[in-house]
């Protein structure tokens, strides 16, 4: 019986390593394999799931169209992605079989604050380009030079939104501030906060919630006892915003309603209900059925929503977009070594679905990585999301 | 601090606690008649949520028939779970709690491909709001609070005077004894399993207009049944009512004072506290 | 010495696992397929040391948060103290140790499932605790990062520095041989026949004369040690840590590989790491469909092998007619029943 247990002890340790060997990739010289990290389950899912379409989408156009040519090479992309559930200890076994087994150069695609820290640990040593939307300010630094991040943050945002909120809705004097209570939603509180006040705005509140939350009563009461003029939902996901403002109506708050981080204004009408959401602001969204986008965009949207039945978010778009710039760098380095693309990243400004996008930030991060594109404020009017002002962040110019 | 805000913030929690009872009572009567711990059960109130949905937002179904048939699906798919799984593994909790675990994965995934990994919003049933002095109630939320009393009072009278229901007493107390009276334990257990998941599933379709639906909505209450049952007694009905309001009064007015994590941890803190201090809980039975 | 309990098993299992463990680096070198096996193996360590506390009946929900002690203690130690890997090696897992004693009398004054449920407990009020408070030491939400890998060693011949995959992998190994000899050790000397008999009778055991409470305590305190241990190691390979290491999720997936090898044997933990650890890295690929397979895998190994995989060799052979009947590994049910 012990001597039976022993044997199997043995034998499933030869298993073990008998597919681990087979699960060995042989490398195609001419397929580039780009990488792609995400929640693509559990409570995040909706993130992960959107930066795996919006770079299916890219990656599809790309090859269809014969390949990405570099130099003389044509490139069919394969594109793997792992899953890797919000949790850190999971998202580095998955960059290392990313970079060790799959052997990509290229991690395009990564949310959720602490596993992008998790990823860079095993990046930026291998020199392997790392491109995200994750919000944590740490994730973008000079120690750092090959992680981007892809998606205009909390620190691009604020200032230009409320400068215009300043500028065009003067009555609005106290603000109050609610995020979740992850890396995130600190960095984006954190931020607003610090913009309101370099603005002249009273923070009437700076509140957190524990994700997953559905009732905002208890916290909702606490911030409407400060009477605040308006109510910004920072870096609430979709779900949770829609409860928030929907509460807050019930509660009997009539003033005005921001959603700093808000990818999707579509969610936020159905979960909060055409009242609630009416007059919400987002300036972090791109609304793909609006009157003013390209028409490179709307057939983006319109293919995106045919394909998965849903309308993309800002996420979608943007790693959508962040394909396009790596690719398009590649083919301006003529190579798709990382060091030689990594010098034409910086220098270049590239067209792409969101207008013109340069890379900049060395202000806030001490470093160019962040990408800039213009900032478009969308308000819910009526059940619909209109585009009401363009604003350019600071380091970009348009072309 | 004026009454009011008090007053309020006792509301909020009471308001949403009551549900949460519904499916503590759910864990509660499973656990009782079968010895199970089932790890799962927040993905019954989950499936209760996307019935509502189906039926309510997407089919257009009256609201109370939806209820109805909501509890009924879920109770259903509650009694297949037993009879599938749970029967073998009456009595051995930890081999249960990790077949539950796995059950949780696979409903859990499931639902994600199924239904996609966005919330999806269910319209509200009635709508607007009712003022008692500086103290709001929404209309919706009053008509969940009303329904899951009357549902508690409903499980209460079953368990109480009919014979299925002492049946099933009978076997939470003493399963051999109540075999050699002769009950079937068969059913008894099927039909605990049923109803547990069935409480489950209404407190899901309840508060699926209130706060939309998506696969993973049955974590957070989960947790906080297992916190009213310890607080208030493992088996004891009037307990797990008594938890409630206690965890609702706490979470309640304790948001008003400090940060969410923090009154997240004060939860737990009960918990052990009660472990402590009397380990049967407020009105747990010996 | 009841047959189940021959030391020799012991040591043979043991020889097994060295000889495994060693044979790895010489198949290999290729990092990945070396990063799977130092966290296999840190999986293993961390198991074993679950099934030693579970050995005594106690379903132990706490047991990540010690290894989260340990963890953030040495990268505390070492980026704010000063010190070097190697002091904080065995003085963190102590740290943990030194927790374990209060929250294991609080929990041991409680059974059955309430045991499991106030663990439950402290593992969430730990976590919360790892994520919203001493925001400046413990990082907060965003985690604690830039904790530097094992320092260098000097050695007859040069420094050994630990930043490679092949490196981390020989320390891990060490780390794991050295706790996994403890913990068989302890499980074929009479250590391991009380425990048993604690969980298999509580009552009877007493009645024998065994002091119950010092024993269950002490596997708690060791089982906690030795995740502290995993904890170090862990902070200094990963070199960022997050609360949600050492929450639920990593808690759960434990007591899964724990049980589904077998909780009655030294060596389920074993098997049951190695055949999940293979089979996560499978399903990798497949996303939401990873865990519905992976939830699929559990409910069908537990309701036919109740005893967990270990007993498999032994119900195919009784399938032949040969072996004995059961011998004596029960399932902890027993040892839960409220």
């Amino acid at each position: 019986m012990r001597m039976h247990r022993s044997i199997a002890t043995l034998a499933t340790l030869a298993l073990a390593a008998a597919l681990a060997a087979a699960g060995a990739v042989q490398a195609d010289d001419k397929t580039l394999t780009i990488g792609l990290l995400g929640p693509l389950s559990g409570g995040a899912a909706s993130y992960g799931v959107e930066l795996m379409r919006g770079a299916e989408l890219r990656v599809e156009e790309i090859n269809k169209a014969g390949g990405l040519k570099v130099g003389a090479d044509a490139y069919r992309i394969k594109l793997v992605s792992y899953d890797h559930k919000a949790q850190a200890a999971d998202t580095a076994t998955a960059t290392n079989k990313l970079i060790f087994q799959d052997k990509v150069k290229y991690i395009i695609g990564n949310a959720v604050g602490a596993t992008c820290n998790a990823a860079q640990t095993i990046t930026e040593p291998n020199k392997v380009m790392f491109a995200f939307v994750c919000w944590g300010t740490n994730n973008l630094a000079p120690e750092k030079p090959y992680s981007f991040r892809s998606m205009l943050s909390q620190w691009e945002l604020t200032e230009p939104f409320y400068r215009w909120v300043k500028e065009n809705h003067p009555k609005i004097k106290r603000v109050a501030a609610i995020s979740p209570n992850d890396t995130s939603g600190k960095d984006t509180n954190t931020a607003v906060v610090k913009a309101l006040k370099a603005l002249g705005f009273e923070v009437a509140a700076d509140e957190y919630y524990e994700r997953g939350t559905k009732d905002f009563y208890p916290v909702l009461t606490k911030i409407l006892a400060q009477k605040p003029d308006m109510i910004d939902v920072a870096a609430a996901p979709p779900g949770e915003a829609g409860l928030i403002l929907k509460q807050a109506m019930e509660l009997g708050f009539k003033g005005a309603k921001g959603w700093t981080a808000g990818i999707n204004p579509f969610t936020i009408i159905s979960v909060a209900g055409r009242e609630a959401a009416e007059g919400v602001w987002s300036p972090a969204n791109i609304n793909v059925k609006g009157d003013h986008v390209s028409a490179a965009v709307r057939k983006f949207g319109e293919t995106y929503e045919k394909r998965y039945g849903e309308v993309p978010g800002a996420i979608a778009v943007a790693n959508y977009a962040a394909f396009d710039v790596f690719t398009q760098a590649m083919q301006k380095a003529g190579s798709v070594d990382t060091d030689k693309v990594l010098a034409v990243l910086t220098k270049e400004q590239f067209q792409t679905v969101w207008g013109p996008l340069a890379i900049g930030g060395k202000e806030t991060y001490g470093i160019d990585r962040q990408f800039l594109y213009p900032l478009v404020i969308s308000e819910v009017r009526q059940g619909k999301v209109v585009d009401i002002a363009e604003v350019l962040p600071a380091g970009l110019k348009k072309k | 601090m004026p009454i009011e805000l008090l007053v309020q913030a006792l509301l909020n929690g009471f308001g949403l606690a009551v549900v949460y009872v519904l499916v503590a009572l759910g864990l509660t009567l499973i656990f009782s008649i079968l010895e199970v711990i089932n790890f799962a059960h927040g993905e019954f109130y989950m499936l209760g949520g996307f019935a509502a949905y189906y039926l309510f937002a997407v089919g257009g179904l009256n609201y109370f028939a939806t209820l109805v048939l909501a509890v009924l699906l879920v109770g259903l798919a509650g009694v297949v779970a037993e009879r599938l799984v749970f029967r073998h593994l009456r009595g051995k909790t930890l081999n249960a709690f990790i077949v539950s675990l796995g059950l949780l994965w696979v409903l859990q995934a499931t639902a994600q491909l199924s239904f996609g990994v966005l919330d999806k919003s269910v319209p509200s049933a009635v709508s607007g709001i009712v003022r008692v002095g500086g103290v709001i109630v929404s209309r919706e939320r009053l008509l969940v609070i009303l329904t899951a009393v009357a549902l508690i009072t409903g499980l209460y009278l079953f368990l109480k005077f009919t014979r299925t229901g002492q049946a099933m007493r009978a076997v939470a107390q003493d399963a051999d004894a109540a075999a050699l009276q002769g009950v079937n334990i068969e059913l008894a257990s099927a039909l605990g399993f049923g109803i547990g998941c069935a409480l489950a599933g209404a407190a899901g379709a309840l508060l699926a207009p209130i706060f939309a639906v998506s696969p993973t909505m049955g974590a957070l209450p989960v947790v906080k049944a297992f916190i009213i049952i310890i607080v208030g007694g493992m088996g004891s009905l009037p307990g797990a009512v008594l938890g409630g309001l206690l965890l609702g009064a706490v979470e309640g007015v304790g948001t008003l004072f400090m940060s969410s994590a923090a009154v997240n941890i004060l939860g737990f803190l009960m918990v052990i506290a009660i472990l402590l201090l009397r380990p049967r809980g407020l009105l747990g039975a010996a | 010495m009841p047959p189940e309990l021959r030391r020799v098993d012991g040591w043979i299992g043991f020889g097994l696992l060295l000889a495994a463990g060693v044979a790895v680096p010489l198949l290999t070198h290729d990092s990945y397929h070396l990063d799977v096996a130092t966290v296999t193996l840190r999986n293993l360590l961390l198991t074993m040391s679950l099934r030693y506390v579970m050995s005594t009946g106690q379903l132990n929900m706490a047991h990540v948060s010690f290894m989260g002690i340990a963890a953030y203690a040495s990268a505390l130690l070492v980026t704010r103290a000063g010190w070097s890997f190697w002091a904080a090696l065995p003085v963190a897992p102590l740290l943990a140790a030194l927790a374990a004693v209060p929250v294991g009398r609080v929990a041991l004054r409680v059974s059955g499932p309430y045991y499991f449920l106030i663990s439950f407990a402290f593992l969430e009020v730990l976590r919360l605790v790892f994520n919203n408070f001493f925001v400046d030491y413990l990082g907060g939400p965003s985690g604690l990062v830039e904790i530097p890998p094992a320092h260098p060693l000097p050695l007859t011949g040069g420094a050994v520095t630990f930043t490679s995959k092949l490196a981390q992998y020989w320390l891990m190994l060490v780390l794991f041989l050295a706790s996994a000899a403890v913990l068989i050790r302890l499980e074929f000397s009479r250590f391991g026949l009380v425990n048993g008999a604690i969980r298999q009778g509580e009552l009877l055991a007493e009645t024998l004369g065994v002091n119950v409470p010092r024993y269950k305590l002490g596997a708690f305190v060791l089982g906690a040690f030795f995740a502290g241990v995993a904890g170090v190691f862990f902070a200094h390979s990963q070199r960022v840590l997050h609360s949600s290491d050492f929450g639920l999720e990593p808690m759960v997936l434990l007591v899964a590989f724990t049980v589904m090898g077998g909780a009655g044997s030294v060596w389920g933990p074993v098997v049951g790491t190695l055949v999940l650890a293979v089979a996560s890295e499978l399903l990798r690929e497949l996303h939401h469909y990873e865990i519905l397979v992976y939830g699929l895998v559990l409910m069908v190994v537990m309701l036919f092998f109740p005893d967990g995989l270990v007993a498999l060799p032994g119900r195919v052979a009784r399938w032949f007619g040969r072996g004995r009947a059961k011998d004596g590994a029960s399932t902890l049910g027993a040892g839960l029943a409220p």
